[in-house]
């Protein structure tokens, strides 16, 4: 299978990190297991495999510089001893001498349809005498995947988190590669993925490469927020701060945090950035929100509200305007997925607050009370003219095993889980509707299979 | 920096500017001279508060307690957001890869790198 990477460069003596174009060479070739070769089809143009750290490609930059100066008295520069010179033929003696220390070829192993690069390598087209635009000759040979064999986006994602978690320093990825490979719901990269088939330009590998992100950005703010509710467990596992202390956990959060608005950047849809920088941004807010308002627990409907749609609504809405946008869809179709999103998380964490209620969730009952973590059944319940007064009485004092289950019954008995359950339906098929208006490819029927989904796990 | 950009980037975060982040932005006037002037201070104060928020987190040497290390999220989150909407992308590029040696460095229990001196040149960055 042959190709050829076409690129544009920007500066006299460049290092142009050609990395990740080739990894999707790969991927969408299908390559399995084989070899991916590599040739400059210019003689300026070098190939390398080296370190993408900037000091040391100045270093690099420094060191050709020394061994083929330019305007050093190259014989390929005298035009008038030269036979057929093309008019504004460069002067670039010094960058075919330093084409011949490089290499013009480059051949990189693939196994399991990944690249087999070190940890601190990357690939690099080297230009010598731009700028100019650039062509790389590729061909791929080996075992490559069956043209009918389907790849579902749940794999194409896990592939993804995994691809990133490989590269990653072990004191960071370890703790996420835990988190990860733990489960959870994949809500969001699903919403991403879903999304992004809906407009002209779909292109399911970039979409797993953003929902992975996305993915990577929410574990961030959970491991924050697992130290911040001392939470010992989360998906059955010990947490960051549980197993190995808050300041890992600040750092691993921290990681996650920049590698994921990277990559989001690095997808070069500033639309996608944006959207998502203001959600992550509402989330953070939200959760100073949520904490101030542990001192008047339970709190009441309209600040529970305000804050769960800035910490777990805003992200469902950036994650559907965010594939959305990757796909080139239509501006109307981005707001009504936006609005879906929006609705969809105020919806899924209502019926994230009656797991804390339900003996067969597999988490014990009461968890979130104890923790005086934001709850609506809660809150209704304290409300409630009957079983109110105890409810508050209990929440004002200390919270042993005996005041959490006494709660937990409390708000059983009284009538806040069905208002609750009936509430999020109710959002859910306010949802739904925003899909009925907007042109969806047919996805429409999988969006609302989701959205029910995502609700019904409580019914 | 006008008083509305202010009123706007710092909201939930007034306290931090006499406490320090209004010294951590003059120190990064300098470095975003190349960009438009009306681009200037909002990305000498992304990269004010991407190193305050990494100050307040205690990141590298003793964790915050909760409520500082949220206040840090948010001038992280702050400082990303504005990075999104008015750096070009490998000025956001560099000031990811400025946070990941960092937290990576803590991760490790290894000195930390000089933030600011990460962050100036990420202002910098053209590629």
């Amino acid at each position: 299978m042959s190709h050829r990477l076409d690129f544009a460069t920007t500066h006299a003596t460049e290092f142009v990190d050609i990395t990740d174009r080739i990894r999707d060479e790969v991927r969408r070739a299908g390559l399995r297991n084989g070899r991916v070769h590599l040739q400059s089809l210019h003689t300026t143009l070098g190939l390398a495999i080296n370190e993408n750290e900037p000091l040391l490609l100045h270093d690099f930059e420094s060191l050709l510089d020394r061994l083929a100066p330019a305007g050093a008295g190259y014989e390929h520069d005298d035009f008038a001893r030269r036979f057929e010179v093309p008019l504004g033929e460069p002067a670039n003696g010094h960058a075919h001498c330093r084409q011949l220390l490089l290499s013009a070829f480059a051949t990189v192993m693939v196994e399991e349809g990944a690249l087999v690069l070190g940890r601190w390598q990357s690939l690099f087209a080297v230009e010598l005498d731009g700028p100019r635009q650039r062509q790389v000759a590729l061909q791929l040979d080996g075992e490559f995947a069956r043209r009918d064999e389907k790849v579902s986006l749940e794999a194409l994602v896990e592939l993804e988190l995994a691809r990133q978690l490989m590269v990653d320093p072990e004191p960071v990825a370890a703790p996420m590669r835990r988190l990860v490979e733990a489960g959870g719901k994949r809500l969001r990269p699903k919403l991403v993925q879903l999304t992004a088939g809906i407009g002209p330009r779909s292109d399911p590998l970039r979409a797993a490469e953003l929902a992975a992100a996305v993915e990577l950005l929410h574990n961030a703010t959970l491991i924050h927020d697992d130290y911040v509710d001392e939470s010992t467990h989360r998906r059955g596992r010990p947490t960051v701060a549980a197993a190995e202390g808050p300041e890992r956990a600040i750092a691993v959060g921290d990681y996650y945090f920049a590698k994921a608005t990277r990559l989001i950047a690095q997808i070069g849809n500033g639309g996608v950035t944006s959207a998502l920088a203001e959600a992550l941004e509402s989330v953070c807010a939200s959760q100073i929100d949520d904490v101030a308002m542990r001192g008047s627990y339970p709190g009441d409907r309209d600040s529970y509200m305000r804050v769960i749609r800035g910490k777990t609504a805003s992200l469902f809405a950036a994650a559907c305007e965010s594939g959305a946008l990757l796909s080139g869809a239509a501006p109307d179709v981005v707001q009504a997925l936006g609005r879906f999103g929006d609705l969809l998380g105020t919806a899924f964490q209502m019926a994230d607050d009656m797991v804390d209620f339900s003996p067969s969730s597999g988490k014990p009952v009461g968890l979130d009370i104890r923790q005086r973590v934001l709850s609506l059944p809660l809150i209704y319940a304290a409300e409630d003219r009957v079983v109110g007064p105890e409810v508050r009485r209990l929440l004002a004092g200390a919270l042993g095993d005996s005041e959490v289950g006494r709660v937990a019954e409390l708000v059983t008995s009284s009538g806040a889980l069905p208002r609750v359950r009936q509430e999020a339906q109710h959002l859910v098929d306010a949802a739904v509707r925003e899909l009925e208006a907007v042109e969806l490819d047919g996805l429409r029927p999988t969006l609302v299979g989701l959205a029910r989904a995502a609700v019904d796990r409580i019914s | 920096m006008s008083v509305q950009l202010l009123d706007r980037e710092l909201d939930r975060l007034e306290g931090l500017w006499s406490d320090g982040l209004a010294e951590t932005y003059g120190s990064y006037l300098d470095a975003v001279v190349h960009f438009e002037p009306d681009v200037q201070p909002r990305l000498a104060l992304a990269a004010a508060l991407i190193e305050s928020g990494v100050r307040l987190q205690g990141l590298g040497g003793r964790a915050a307690p909760p409520t500082t290390l949220l206040t840090g999220d948010l001038c992280l989150a702050r400082g990303s957001r504005l990075l999104a909407d008015n750096a070009p992308l490998p000025v956001q590029v560099a000031f990811a890869r400025a946070i990941e040696a960092a937290s990576a460095a803590a991760a490790a229990e290894q000195p930390a790198p000089d933030l600011r001196q990460l962050l100036r040149q990420a202002l910098g960055a053209t590629r």
